[in-house]
């Protein structure tokens, strides 16, 4: 076992792997930014290295300052987080080079499943159901419009080399196919230097179910069931549940054999993620293999009781998993918020700033993986997700009703977050029927305006603030009343 | 005491009594509520309302007034005095702006222009990224750039003018 671990990455998920080392007894060592002097994940780690300049280039995937951390810091194995490093080939190759180990899969398989193609290719060739399209991409308009016809409209053109939804386009009559396979490409070799496309079947109204994945270097390979995650914006993934609402014991088994053979087919060892397609028929479609930690990783662990981070570190010093596929149950719901710094009446901008104050929900099956800290300036640099909050009940309902309490609950002030947004998600009649596919929110909450039924209440805390503690600064300053006490300001004894 | 209370978009009248200790009896824009209450802690008070709920407010002072969460949503909460320069703010934010600045807290990725340069009303002058999110800045109307104040790189706040745009009719004149 190692007995240090430094983390190549910041916020809510390094605080969230080094809350893991300690519980191992392993020492840890956080790398930073100029911009993250102050931040949780710097302040909790044994040993902290500056990495350099805001710029993530110059800091978070800057290989060679990371290696050299690692060095200075006596730390045999490095932990990638999610994002930054987490699914670069190179690193991962770099750091078995140098003699580190890189607490993920071998390079030769995020090299394989980053490519979606290959990875398409070898999970057909194992019998693991694909969405139906091409095997090899193309770059030739009227070659794809063939393609196209043979798989029938609506099709969906994706980047060989892609994701995030760049060089995206569903095309549902062929007259609009090669305008939208030319931009397509353009987009594809602008954001990832490769024009290639390829063509699959456009699924309507799916839902996202992945399945999490373990596989040791001994072969052995276990699933810890699934997380639907359906409910998203803009591509990215905002509130996320296990147990699916809409599997049956049956389809879960045969989803999670599917998910096992994936693992297999591509070699897999360390912690994975197969996602799924489900149509409403029930059928079910590889879309990728996420070969990192899940931001989404925790309601797994709610429901299993299994620390994925712990088992991570175990499979990276090569220990076997002493887990069968029937020791994993399931017990419960578990439903986790993402909260980003984010204005949800504008468009979700994102909204950094000074955080003033925290509370924190409490009580029985609520867990909240946070990064930042009262006090502490939200940098405009980084991704903007703030804490995830997780709770877990016996059922859906009480999970549901739960997550409502905890969420009106969590009190952040200084930044904006999309809390009332979620609130009025998880009490939504489509939501508790189980009715969540990946256009749940353009179908239901496309024009949301928070109710704002505690006007009255807010008002009176105002006038009680203002009663009681002769006002804040910033009301004292807007009275234009002099008061020595008040021009005092903070000094005030 | 009495106040103009500006929450959610709207004027509010608000005439409060505080004679009894620990009780409040307010007439809010007309309704009577009464409640009895305890401050906490700075920036925390306890309500105990008379339909029988117990309900906790937060506050924290903003620059432009006091942010009030309470039943789970964060209120904006302003007295009148701050509304006229407020008003204005939110105005220049809101309609069409009159200048190149950011919309929000963020790094300058690119400058497109030079001083000098004419841009058209519309065209993109800079782009700036906040939070892995990247916002194009255009120009508010056709002109000559006469300077361009920041670097790539810089960390810009709303209100901080990029690039300044001499209108055409001026250069003209």
């Amino acid at each position: 076992m190692f007995d240090t671990i430094l983390i190549a990455n910041r916020g809510e998920i390094a605080v969230r792997i080094i809350a893991t080392c300690r519980e191992m007894g392993i020492r840890t060592v956080a790398v930073y930014s100029e911009a993250d002097r102050d931040a949780l994940h710097v302040l909790e780690a044994d040993r902290a290295v500056l990495l350099g300049p805001s710029e993530p280039s110059r800091s978070y995937l800057d290989m060679d300052r990371i290696i050299a951390a690692a060095r200075e810091s006596g730390a045999q194995a490095i932990h990638p987080g999610y994002g930054f490093l987490a699914e670069n080939a190179d690193f991962a190759e770099r750091c078995s080079r140098e003699g580190l180990v890189f607490i993920g899969p071998p390079a030769q398989v995020i090299r394989d499943l980053g490519n979606k193609t290959v990875a398409r290719r070898t999970m057909a060739a194992s019998g693991v159901p694909v969405i139906p399209g091409m095997m090899e991409p193309g770059e030739n308009p009227d070659a794809l419009k063939q393609e196209a016809e043979k798989i029938g409209f609506p099709v969906l053109i994706k980047a060989a080399a892609g994701g995030g939804g760049k060089g995206m386009r569903v095309v549902r009559s062929p007259e609009d196919f090669v305008d939208a396979c030319a931009s397509a490409s353009r987009e594809a070799a602008a954001a990832f230097g490769n024009g290639d496309v390829y063509l699959e079947k456009f699924i309507e109204k799916p839902r996202h179910v992945e399945f999490q994945i373990l596989a040791d270097s001994f072969g052995n390979v276990v699933h810890l069931l699934e997380r639907e995650c359906s409910i998203q914006r803009r591509h990215q993934k905002i509130i996320e549940e296990t147990p699916s609402p809409a599997l049956t014991p049956e389809l879960r088994r045969r989803m999670g054999a599917a998910a096992v053979a994936a693992a297999r087919a591509s070699g897999y060892v360390n912690a994975g993620t197969v996602e799924f397609l489900l149509d409403s028929q029930g059928g079910f479609y590889f879309l990728e293999v996420n070969t990192r930690l899940q931001v989404e990783h925790p309601v797994t662990e709610m429901v299993t009781g299994i620390d994925l981070v712990r088992r991570q570190i175990e499979i990276a010093s090569v220990m076997p998993l002493d887990l069968s596929q029937e020791e994993i149950i399931g017990r419960g719901h578990a439903i986790e918020c993402r909260i980003y710094a984010e204005d949800p009446l504008s468009d979700f901008l994102p909204s950094p700033g000074k955080i003033s104050f925290i509370r924190e929900p409490k009580g029985p099956g609520i867990r909240n993986d946070i990064g930042i800290y009262p006090g502490y300036t939200v940098p405009v640099e980084y991704d903007p997700i703030l804490s995830k909050l997780i709770v877990h009940a016996q059922s859906r309902p009480a999970c549901i009703s739960r997550m409502i309490r905890a969420l009106k609950d969590y009190v952040i002030l200084g930044v904006l977050t999309p809390i009332p947004f979620l609130v009025d998600i998880l009490s939504s009649e489509a939501f508790s029927a189980g009715k969540t596919s990946t256009d749940f929110i353009d179908t239901h909450f496309s024009d949301w305006m928070p109710a704002l039924k505690d006007t009255d209440l807010a008002a009176l805390a105002f006038v009680v603030d203002e009663a009681v503690n002769h006002g804040s600064q910033a009301a004292a300053v807007t009275r234009q009343e002099y008061s020595p006490w008040k021009a005092l300001g903070h000094f005030r004894p | 005491m009495k106040y103009t209370i500006r929450i959610a978009g709207k004027d509010i009248p608000v005439e409060a009594d505080f004679t009894e200790k620990g009780v409040v009896k307010a007439v809010i824009d007309g309704r009577t509520v009464t409640a009895r209450y305890r401050v906490v802690a700075p920036g925390g008070i306890h309500f105990e309302l008379d339909d029988g709920r117990g309900v906790n407010a937060y506050l924290a002072p903003d620059h432009e007034g006091k942010l009030v969460n309470v039943g789970g949503i964060t209120y904006l909460v302003q007295d009148a005095g701050t509304l006229a320069r407020a008003a204005v703010r939110r105005r220049g934010v809101k309609e069409l702006p009159k200048e190149v600045t950011p919309p929000m807290p963020s790094v300058v990725v690119r400058i497109m222009v030079a001083e000098g340069d004419q841009v058209e009303q519309g065209q993109a002058v800079a782009v700036v990224s906040a939070m892995k999110m990247e916002t194009t800045l255009q120009a508010p109307f056709s002109g000559r750039v006469a300077r361009v104040n920041v670097a790539e790189g810089e960390k810009v706040m709303p209100g901080q003018v990029l690039v300044d745009i001499v209108r055409e009719k001026e250069t003209a004149a």
